[in-house]
């Protein structure tokens, strides 16, 4: 079993790492900015869904409130760089940092709960964070945070139209997130997941170890999301409560996740590439009917494929890694 | 491997797609973006927008008898004749999506101007969006003072702020100070958003600095599944009036609950959204009789100028509502960015732009009761005076600025 | 902040000392109360969902959003009053959650991996689309019923004030309690439902087609919803997007109660009226949510199961 899985797990590096190369190479083909923007988003979403799911995917953890991370990342950059000029990247690091240990706090009284009581934990802590920054005048409540831009510039990571940094940072973070799943799967931690998915009589046993396995698990996922804030902050260069730690962008996390296979390495990547690209297309050329067409599509298209396709769209793909592979 | 064959097979086609487009734009067609939520839980004022906007494309493209700029002959004159064509797109409330849509009518559609948004969030990105790309933005709706404040080139607003919205109110309040009545004490109540938020700082400032006394601030969650909490420290309150900054749903849930209360407030003063919508009147309007809100617009204005009553019916044709403060602003929104195009003979953006800055359109043109459209060094154009509306007998009557008003307030408004 | 959004400190000078009197603490616990009674009606369906089959219906606020149309256009075209309607909505949304069961949730619950990630999503699809229809048949305007029996009425006792849709919904929602515990431990059918949930495979030995059951509880939980709609219809607005602002609260009320225990529903719903009331007393009331979220929190950490749960 060992050689096939270790087989297996050369192969996923390699495959990832000619896609990556050939993801970098598309901009140079595809000028046009709007199609530019959605690949921008579908890597962002596919980093986002992959750090989601080393959590809830990988430890059956299932966050759907995650936004928590995504909006502290954002607002610590936002905040550091227009109240005291603290460069994003170093925003960056601090919103990373601070989403870790609130994780941390979090997930300690958090993972003693068990399923819905869970995710609803999950769900109320991070709308009650909405709310607490909603009426927190000095981080700008509702107003938001206008980050200005004056010009290009790396130094400050903000770029007027030009899409290719964004671009090349958000593939970066796609990748690193990948990189760490794909480490997590072969290591102590992702042994003592998978044994205790398999068998919850061992999670008795192994009670302490697992328990500080997911807290670990809890503070990379919040990082990684984290920094996924920090980067849409950049990207957009305005944010408010509502549009970087409302509901809809916990569940937008998980959803490529979950259509693509959860707790796998490659479902988050493949929901995200089918997901983002098909959301934006159907509101730009159906949504402008006002009639909520486009809803019915996306919605139906949910319903559909998490019913036939349980175990995601990795499963048609044949791409399922790791042990399940390797046992067929 | 997916995504780059989609993407470029996508870029082809919209490429091929553009082509013929681009082509036709320089010659008979303007493109123009119209950017609102479409879906989503405001998708209500965006349809309404849709029928606002193609009620003035229709008055722009086609020859109608009216004192309004672009209404005789067909098209834009300025450009051959060119006729406006808007691209309408969906921006579901949603800051990126609201940036992203508008980068891709410029870049795509090729619209050479946008309107937009109702929300002020969007309006940040998008006005950001459009800075970027030299392409003129005129906000017909947002009303939050910020967004002309940041310094952008190409940023436009035609219509009132919330800071003149308020000071009218004020300068209403000191006018019956001085006829004798008593108007010491205040109640706010606003909903969490940029909307509530920098209505209530206007009024909170304008009230230090004319000496009323806030005696209630009441900031609550929009959508509220109850506002009973809220209704009761009202009530105690019971100031001399209440202000309310409030949205359709809150607006209707806010004046049932009141009621459900035993609190009839002394009188209303509105800062305009909800209650403006016919949907509020329709489900409380028995509790509304002498309700005032601001407006920058009235339908009473018919009576001065016939044209604004036969440009109504064009839009309730469309979509079975009169115009309100919202559709009226949405539609000159379009014609004063459409004027600036046609003086501009070009669809280049900073063409357009200069000729926004020499915009003087004189108000009597307008289906407005503003003095006239004329903007400052940030893009606002200061000469648009609010009134003062009264929801008497099933109509808003005007009744502030005395230049204005059609008749006398009732106040209290329970008398 | 930049040259972006202004931003100022608001001083706000609200004497509270005059506001907060014994009068408005009673009709504050007064009307959280029968808030709450209304909170505990609208998630009994959830919690009969969840207790018969170990399913939550991420749909459930647009189960309430149905069954408010369909009192919305009962009255609106055939003029019947949204008391009369309440029946006839309930049983609307029996055929509708049945239907639900059939089409989507039945094969929901055949999933043989993820069980719980298909569950929430197809579910959360399936709001999405209703919400998408509602839009394209219904518009997304605001609708509101006006002039019904009770709508707009109100009783006064001392000073305190009591309305009548809200009274009447409480009521309901005490009977509907009532009639629900007796169903599950006093009747056949109930007790069926019991069975199902604990063994499957065995109730299909003594000939119960758990398919039909499920079908029947998911009808059953739809219809309770229906009556939640018909009554909070008299008193709120409708349109597409009305259930998201219950939704939640739905949620939290069942999971505080613990899942798996319809009484506990109940207690939920008048812990969650009863906390948003006080909270809105202590702090500003746009954060009068947080006072049932950290209730919720504090309840779980200390009784993992909620109050009365099972599972």
């Amino acid at each position: 079993m060992d050689t096939h899985f270790a087989q297996r797990r050369r192969r996923d590096l390699i495959v990832a790492a000619c896609l990556a190369v050939i993801a970098a190479l598309v901009p140079l083909f595809v000028k046009d900015v709007y199609i530019q923007n959605i690949m921008v988003l579908t890597l962002m979403y596919a980093a986002l869904s992959q750090s989601w799911n080393i959590l809830s995917g990988y430890c059956g953890q299932i966050s759907l409130g995650h936004a928590l991370y995504f909006g502290l990342g954002a607002y610590t950059t936002a905040l550091l760089f227009t109240k005291f000029g603290v460069l994003p990247w170093f925003g960056m690091l601090a919103g990373g940092a601070i989403s870790a240990v609130i994780a941390m706090a979090l997930g300690y009284p958090c993972f003693r709960l068990r399923g819905h009581y869970f995710v609803i934990a999950t769900i109320v802590i991070a709308e009650i964070a909405l709310l607490l920054i909603q009426n927190w005048d000095w981080a700008g409540a509702a107003l938001g945070i206008d980050i200005p831009v004056r010009g290009d510039s790396w130094l400050k990571f903000q770029f007027t139209r030009s899409k290719l940094p964004y671009f090349y940072f958000a593939l970066a973070l796609a990748c690193i997130a990948w990189l760490v799943t794909w480490w997590l799967e072969d290591s102590k931690w992702g042994y003592w997941w998978r044994a205790v998915k398999d068998n919850p009589d061992a999670a008795e046993s192994l009670g302490v170890v697992v328990f500080n396995s997911k807290m670990g698990a809890a503070a990379v996922s919040a990082f990684l999301v984290a920094v996924g804030g920090s980067f849409y902050a950049q990207f957009v260069s305005y944010i408010d409560p509502e549009s970087v730690m409302g509901f809809q962008f916990s569940l937008l996390m998980a959803l490529p996740a979950v259509l693509g296979g959860i707790g796998t390495l490659w479902g988050p990547v493949l929901g995200a590439v089918i997901l983002i690209p098909l959301t934006e297309l159907t509101r730009s050329f159906v949504g402008g009917s006002g009639r909520g067409v486009d809803l019915i599509v996306y919605g139906a298209l949910i319903v559909a494929i998490s019913l036939a396709l349980p175990k995601g769209l990795v499963s048609v793909f044949g791409m399922l890694s790791g042990r399940k592979g390797a046992a067929r | 491997m997916t995504i780059s064959r989609r993407n470029v097979l996508l870029g082809a086609t919209a490429a091929a797609a553009l082509g013929p487009m681009a082509a036709r734009a320089q010659t008979s067609e303007v493109a123009i973006g119209v950017i609102y939520p479409l879906s989503g839980s405001s998708a209500a004022i965006g349809v309404d927008a849709q029928h606002a906007f193609n009620t003035a494309a229709e008055i722009i493209n086609k020859n109608y008898d009216f004192a309004l700029p672009l209404a005789k002959g067909e098209g834009l004159s300025g450009l051959g004749g060119a006729k406006v064509r808007l691209v309408f797109a969906d921006h579901q409330a949603d800051p990126q999506k609201g940036r992203a849509e508008t980068e891709r009518l410029i870049t795509q559609e090729k619209v050479c101007a946008v309107v937009g948004t109702y929300q002020s969030a969007v309006a940040v990105t998008v006005s950001q969006t459009c800075e970027r790309y030299g392409v003129p933005f005129i906000s017909a709706d947002n009303s939050s003072p910020s967004l002309h404040r940041r310094g952008l080139k190409y940023y436009f607003r035609a219509s009132p702020h919330d800071e003149m919205f308020s000071a009218a109110m004020f300068d209403f309040f000191d006018a019956m100070k001085k006829k004798g009545q008593k108007i010491e004490t205040l109640a706010l109540f606003h909903e969490d958003t940029i909307f509530g938020t920098d209505s209530a700082n206007a009024q909170t400032k304008l009230a230090g600095e004319r000496g009323y006394k806030i005696v209630a601030d009441i900031k609550y969650r929009a959508n509220s599944p109850s506002l009973t909490a809220e209704v009761q420290q009202l009530k105690a309150a019971n100031a001399d009036v209440l202000m309310p900054s409030s949205y359709t749903t809150d607006s209707i849930l806010l004046v049932k609950t009141m009621a459900e209360l035993g609190y009839r407030p002394k009188n209303i003063m509105a800062q305009d959204a909800g209650f403006s919508e016919k949907a509020t009147y329709d489900a409380v309007g028995d509790k509304l009789e002498g309700v005032i809100s601001r407006g920058s617009f009235s339908l009473d204005l018919a009576q001065k100028r016939p044209m604004v009553g036969l440009i109504n019916e064009m839009y309730r044709a469309k979509s079975g509502k009169d115009f309100n403060d919202y559709s009226s602003r949405q539609f000159m929104g379009l014609i004063v960015m459409a004027d600036a195009i046609n003086r501009a003979k070009s669809t280049d953006g900073e063409k357009i732009r200069e000729a926004l800055v020499a915009t003087d359109m004189p108000g009597d043109v307008t289906i407005m009761p503003w003095r006239r459209v004329k903007f400052d060094e940030m893009g606002q154009n200061n000469f648009a005076d609010p009134v003062l509306l009264q929801y008497t007998a099933k109509n808003f009557v005007t009744i502030f600025p005395e230049q204005a008003a059609v008749s006398e307030a009732i106040w209290p408004m329970n008398s | 902040m930049g040259p972006g959004l202004r931003q100022e400190t608001r001083e706000t000078h609200v004497d509270w000392g005059a506001a907060v009197t014994a009068e408005t603490i009673i009709q504050s616990l007064a009307s959280g109360l029968l808030m709450g009674l209304l909170y505990g009606l609208i998630a009994a369906g959830l919690a009969l969902i969840f207790g018969l089959m170990d399913v939550v219906n991420f749909a459930h606020g647009e189960f309430l959003m149905i069954a408010m149309y369909a009192t919305f256009f009962l009255f609106a075209f055939f003029a019947i009053d949204p008391l009369l309607a309440a029946p006839l909505v309930a049983a609307a949304l029996f055929v509708f959650g049945a239907v639900v069961y059939l089409l989507v949730v039945r094969f929901a619950m055949r999933a043989k991996a993820n069980a719980g990630m298909v569950q929430i999503f197809s579910t959360f699809g399936l709001a999405i689309v209703m919400r998408g229809l509602a839009q394209f048949f219904f518009t997304p305007d605001y609708r509101s019923v006006t002039n019904s029996w009770v709508g707009g009425k109100t009783i006064s006792i001392a000073g305190i004030y009591l309305p009548e849709p809200q009274l009447i919904g409480a009521m309901l929602s005490i009977a509907a309690f009532v009639a629900l515990y007796f169903f599950i431990n006093r009747t056949d059918f109930g007790r069926a439902l019991e069975a199902t949930r604990e063994d499957a495979g065995a109730v299909a030995l003594v000939g119960i087609d758990k398919n039909r059951v499920f079908a029947l509880g998911w009808g059953l939980g739809a219809a309770l919803v229906g009556l939640a709609g018909a009554i909070m219809a008299i008193f709120f607005y409708v349109y597409p997007d009305v259930g998201a602002s219950f939704a939640l609260i739905a949620y939290v009320t069942v999971a505080l109660g613990g899942f798996g225990s319809v009484f506990g529903a109940f207690a939920g719903g008048i812990i969650v009226g009863l906390v948003e009331a006080t909270t809105a007393m202590i702090l500003p009331p746009s954060l009068k949510s947080v006072g049932i979220y950290a209730v919720y929190l504090l309840v779980v950490f200390i009784r993992p199961r909620g109050l009365f749960g099972s599972m």
